[in-house]
Formats: C-alpha cells, sequence, structure tokens
C-alpha cells in the first residue's frame, strides 16, 4: 500500500479539502504530516528541518505526482481506533490553521526530535518563524503541548495536590 | 574518471562560478530540497540569518540567472513573494553537488 494512502486517509477524517494550487493548503498538508509523525504516528513520511521549519520533501513529490488523488480524498485506507483519536484530537485543537500549525510542528520538532527544553525549543521558535507575533507563538506552542504531550498520573496528581487547596477555599466559601 | 586533484579542479570548469559565494550556494541548496513548493522571503531571510540587502540581491541574480521563479502569493491574508527552484536550478545544483563530493573526497 502506498503511504500517501494513509495521509489521505487522515486528510479525509480532518475535512480538509486539499488544493495544490493554494499555498497554505500545501503549508497545512506538511506540518499535519509532521505533528502527527511527532505523535507517533507512522505515516512513511520523515520531517527534517528546512528553511520552512519541520518538512518532508517526500510528501512534496506526492502532492505533486498524485495530486488528483490528494485533492479528491482518494484512498482505501481506513484509520484504526488511535488513529481516528489523533485526527479528531488535531482537528479540534488545531482546526486546520495555518499559523498555530506551522508554530505548533516547528515547537514539536525542537522538543521532541532535537529534545530541546520547553525554553530553547521556543527560543528556536521565535528565531525561525520571527514573523509571527508572541501571541501567535504562544498559542501554537499551548496548542502543540495540548496535542503532543498527554499528562501522566504522576502529573495529574501533582496537579491535583497545586489546585486542591484553591477547591478546598471555595468549597469553604460556598459554605457560608 | 580521473581523481586526481588537477582532474577534478579541472572538472569544475563545467559550472557556473557566479553561483560559487555562500549566500547563493544556501539559497539554492535550500530551495532545492522543496522543489516546487519554494520557501518565501520571509521564510528564507530567517531561517538563513541573511540581511535584506544581500538577500534581495542574491536572489535577483539567480532569478537573473534563471535558476529561481517568483511569484506573488497570499498567506493568512498577507501578500508575500514565493521563490521557487527551476529545473536549471536543480540541475545546476546537482553538478555542484557532486563537483563538491568529489572535491573533499579527494582530501583538498
Amino acid at each position: 500500500m502506498e503511504k500517501r494512502k494513509k495521509a489521505i486517509a487522515f486528510f479525509k477524517e480532518l475535512g480538509f479539502e486539499f488544493d495544490i494550487a493554494r499555498f497554505d493548503d500545501r503549508l497545512i498538508a506538511q506540518k499535519l504530516v509532521c505533528l502527527l509523525e511527532l505523535r507517533g504516528i507512522d505515516l512513511g513520511y520523515s520531517c527534517s528541518l528546512y528553511v520552512r521549519g519541520p518538512y518532508s520533501p517526500d510528501l512534496t513529490q506526492d502532492l505533486y505526482a498524485h495530486t488528483h488523488e490528494f485533492e479528491n480524498l482518494e484512498t482505501g485506507t481506513r484509520l484504526n481506533t488511535a488513529e481516528k483519536e489523533a485526527a479528531d484530537e488535531l482537528g479540534r485543537i488545531f482546526g486546520l490553521k495555518p499559523v498555530p500549525l506551522e508554530v505548533g510542528a516547528t515547537y514539536g520538532y525542537y522538543s521532541i526530535r532535537q529534545e530541546c527544553d520547553p525554553l530553547e525549543a521556543s527560543r528556536q521558535v521565535k528565531r525561525l518563524k520571527p514573523f509571527y507575533s508572541e501571541a501567535q507563538i504562544a498559542l501554537g506552542i499551548s496548542k502543540a503541548k495540548e496535542f503532543l504531550y498527554k499528562p501522566t498520573r504522576r502529573d495529574l496528581e501533582d496537579l491535583k495536590k497545586e489546585t486542591g487547596i484553591w477547591q478546598r477555599a471555595t468549597l469553604k466559601t460556598l459554605e457560608h | 574518471m580521473q581523481n586526481d586533484i588537477l582532474s577534478i579542479l579541472n572538472e569544475s570548469e563545467g559550472l557556473n562560478a557566479k553561483v560559487f559565494s555562500l549566500v547563493r550556494l544556501k539559497l539554492l541548496a535550500s530551495l532545492a530540497a522543496l522543489g516546487p513548493d519554494g520557501a518565501t522571503y520571509r521564510e528564507l531571510k530567517a531561517a538563513l540569518d541573511i540581511n535584506d540587502g544581500v538577500l534581495f540581491a542574491n536572489l535577483n541574480v539567480l532569478k537573473d540567472m534563471g535558476y529561481l521563479t517568483s511569484e506573488k502569493i497570499t498567506s493568512e491574508g498577507k501578500e508575500l513573494e514565493l521563490y521557487i527552484i527551476t529545473t536549471e536550478g536543480q540541475d545546476e545544483w546537482k553538478r555542484i553537488r557532486i563537483w563538491l563530493c568529489r572535491f573533499l573526497h579527494c582530501g583538498a
């Protein structure tokens, strides 16, 4: 099975109507694939850093060589439950918007592939994408964290401890 | 194919000497990897850390040589300039890469 069929299945699940003539659509396609790869879903399109941030030249080649299939969402591949869940989350969190997708994929790449700490990853995003505002970068990073990092049981316990005092105080206030 | 340094140096006569500046090589290498997708001016400027004057002048030289084309595109409502490598640009970059590899392997 050609690898593009799985990528097309994701586009279909996301309701992404790809048009090769639109720059933003080509950008969205690249960043969707990179974010899914960063999340651990193997689409066969490995992403590396280029002047456009995380990017897959193999995907570009397929987008141009099989444009008709991408534009008409032609695929016989069905996503499994985990893949459908990832597609749903990707759509819910990023909503097919180019800027958060681009910022999010870039942050994820530095953070996961290059193992940068959060501060260094943010610094690298700002260096590579200085044309985006602080607010756009903050939003993209927050979305990337939501999509790429699942809180562990330990994280949830720590959060409960941290917020517990406030919750108890609120309940006490309500009693009065 | 001969591997002596003189032969390798002489092979360079088949290359376009005007491409041999660091900025032009960086631009060709960057855009060759992206193929027909290209990159916008602002992406090239940020990623390669080249100032406006130098970047604009060198992009125009590469365009004049027929190695790049440019077009206006709209992204998120903003009009941007997109630069794309041509077939001639890809061919020249391939020739340079092959020659550089041979040059470095010979231990020069």
